[in-house]
């Protein structure tokens, strides 16, 4: 697997210390190096190109740290909710639970893989924040999900949230690691991870009753407050504008051939198809901010 | 995942295969250059009209995806075009979804694409796919090609990142990247839903998500065996260089 040849690699580095340096300035210094040493020589001996057009400016140990906040957030809720004394009741039935169970596993897998490529870098792992999935920071304020641990269909609507959550930032990431195709491969396997686990809570929530898709749409019935902290989990989400690098908008309500559908869709119809079509991300401070609504 | 293909001695090798591959180019490339000066990008040839020869260069990855896009929209189109008699109403709504969203990223390609789409000079002669290893007349069989063709998709995008390309293409490759990316997460949400019509709670099951939570990655040579049998065309990807 390519993440075990990555520690491999990693781990190789750790010898490489640099006396003297402070030690996150060291964590990052590694993690760069890494990022030319995971390439083949052929690229790595090749100028970068220029970082115009990158969004985020992160590195790459900025990166693992949000990933891995986000997976610890995802991890801990559903540890607490498989641990609820009433767990068996609560999920309802044996196959939401299992589900969740799934779920789960792969999100203590993530916090763990995370864990080890940080500490493989040589890089400080964080420890794990203290979580209040009710959002009442430990209640000093007011909660917004007061009943996540008692109402199945609130601890789903949570559940949706931090997933769709998890693929946006994932997203959001690529482009501070792509220099370094090992590392953007597996942030690319955890993305897709996130997205599968994102789909079935939304076939969960639609079960019971929730106007919702597997995929993010623009049709979808909001599970938050608009304008509130927790609507940007979805803050741009609809938009069917998407643009060639050029950049040059692509001309999906004139020129293309997408409207193939028996009767043909009104230009709104089928640009809702198009946002559906395309998962848009969220930069770090956006995932932070998300992520902060759950920690105290 | 394949465990072999990132090994150390698998690295090695492929690395020896890599200078072996890029001395042949020098060779052949002479063909696929003719007529084009040293900034146009090559676009994949369609020799004999039967094989498409993907070229290692962003062009070369995008006529890739192009062509899963392209085989996902048409089995669906297929599935629409005559629903399984069992399909429920939901069925439908989301096989008509899915239909919809692959054509959209297929165009999509092909606009990015441009002029060298590999199947710029088709005009109406568009590409005939072969589906019947797959029985589209249930709503098992229509549901189970879905999840064969969405797993491939799924660890198609999530295998680009491993593609070795030169310097000068790596600005494209990386510019095109973010809107690759936004297209694999749809994929990977159809892929969960395929899996969980067809089997429920099979969304992310042991046989596509490893030990350590992470989905499976292909590259185009694992992935040309798998879809060869839908294939009216040979696929030749040996020129793409992926680690």
């Amino acid at each position: 697997m390519d993440f075990l040849n990555l520690l491999a690699r990693l781990a190789d580095l750790s010898s490489e210390t640099e006396a003297g340096a402070a030690p996150r300035r060291t964590a990052l210094s590694r993690l760069g190096q890494a990022g030319a040493t995971l390439l083949p020589a052929v690229v790595a001996a090749l100028p970068r190109p220029a970082a115009a057009g990158v969004l985020e400016n992160n590195t790459v140990l900025d990166v693992l740290k949000l990933a891995l906040t986000l997976e610890y957030l995802e991890s801990e809720f559903y540890a607490q909710a498989l641990a609820l004394p009433n767990a068996a009741a609560f999920f309802g039935s044996a196959d939401n639970r299992t589900a969740i169970q799934t779920v789960a596993t792969h999100e203590s897998q993530h916090v763990a893989l995370l864990q080890r490529l940080l500490t493989q870098a040589g890089a400080t792992v964080p420890t794990k924040p203290n979580f209040d999935f009710t959002g009442s920071k430990n209640g000093a304020q007011a909660a917004l999900f007061p009943d996540v641990f008692t109402s199945f269909d609130t601890f789903l609507k949570v559940a949706q949230l931090l997933e769709d959550v998890g693929v946006r930032a994932y997203k959001g990431q690529v482009e501070s690691v792509q220099q370094d195709s090992l590392l953007l491969g597996t942030l690319l396997q955890l993305h897709s991870t996130e997205g599968r686990h994102a789909a079935h809570i939304r076939g969960m929530r639609r079960q019971r009753g929730a106007v919702v898709k597997s995929w993010v749409s623009p049709s979808d019935a909001a599970i938050t407050t608009a304008g509130s902290v927790p609507a940007k989990a979805y803050t741009g989400e609809s938009s069917s504008a998407q643009y060639t690098p050029a950049p040059r908008l692509i001309p999906f309500d004139t020129t293309l051939p997408i409207n193939v559908g028996t009767p043909a869709l009104s230009k709104e119809a089928l640009l809702a198809k198009v946002a559906e079509a395309f998962d848009e991300p969220i930069n770090a401070a956006t995932a932070t901010e998300l992520a902060q609504l759950f920690i105290y | 995942m394949s465990d072999s293909a990132s090994s150390f001695p698998g690295r090695a090798l492929r690395r020896r295969s890599f200078l072996r591959v890029a001395g042949a180019t020098v060779a052949s490339s002479a063909l696929l250059l003719a007529g084009c000066n040293d900034d146009d990008e090559v676009a994949p040839v369609t020799t004999n009209s039967n094989t498409l020869v993907l070229t290692n260069n962003t062009v070369g990855l995008l006529n890739y995806l192009y062509l899963l896009e392209q085989l996902q929209a048409a089995l669906f189109q297929k599935v629409v075009d005559a629903f399984p008699s069992d399909f429920t109403a939901d069925d439908r709504a989301a096989f008509i979804d899915l239909r919809d969203h692959e054509v959209i990223h297929r165009e999509t390609l092909k606009y990015l694409l441009d002029t060298s789409v590999y199947d710029i000079n088709v005009g109406t002669n568009v590409l005939v796919f072969k589906f019947d290893s797959f029985n589209l007349s249930t709503r098992s069989g229509a549901y189970t090609a879905a999840r064969t063709l969405k797993e491939l998709s799924v660890s198609a995008y999530n295998g680009i990142s491993r593609m070795v390309l030169e310097s000068k293409e790596q600005p494209t490759f990386q510019a095109h990247l973010k809107l690759l990316v936004k297209m694999a997460s749809v994929e990977s949400r159809h892929a969960a839903f395929v899996r969980d019509q067809l089997q429920p709670n099979s969304f992310a099951a042991s046989d596509v998500i490893g030990t350590n939570g992470l989905d499976s990655s292909k590259t185009p040579a694992e992935v040309a065996p798998l879809i060869a049998a839908y294939l009216p065309i040979t696929l030749d990807v040996t020129a793409l260089i992926f680690i």
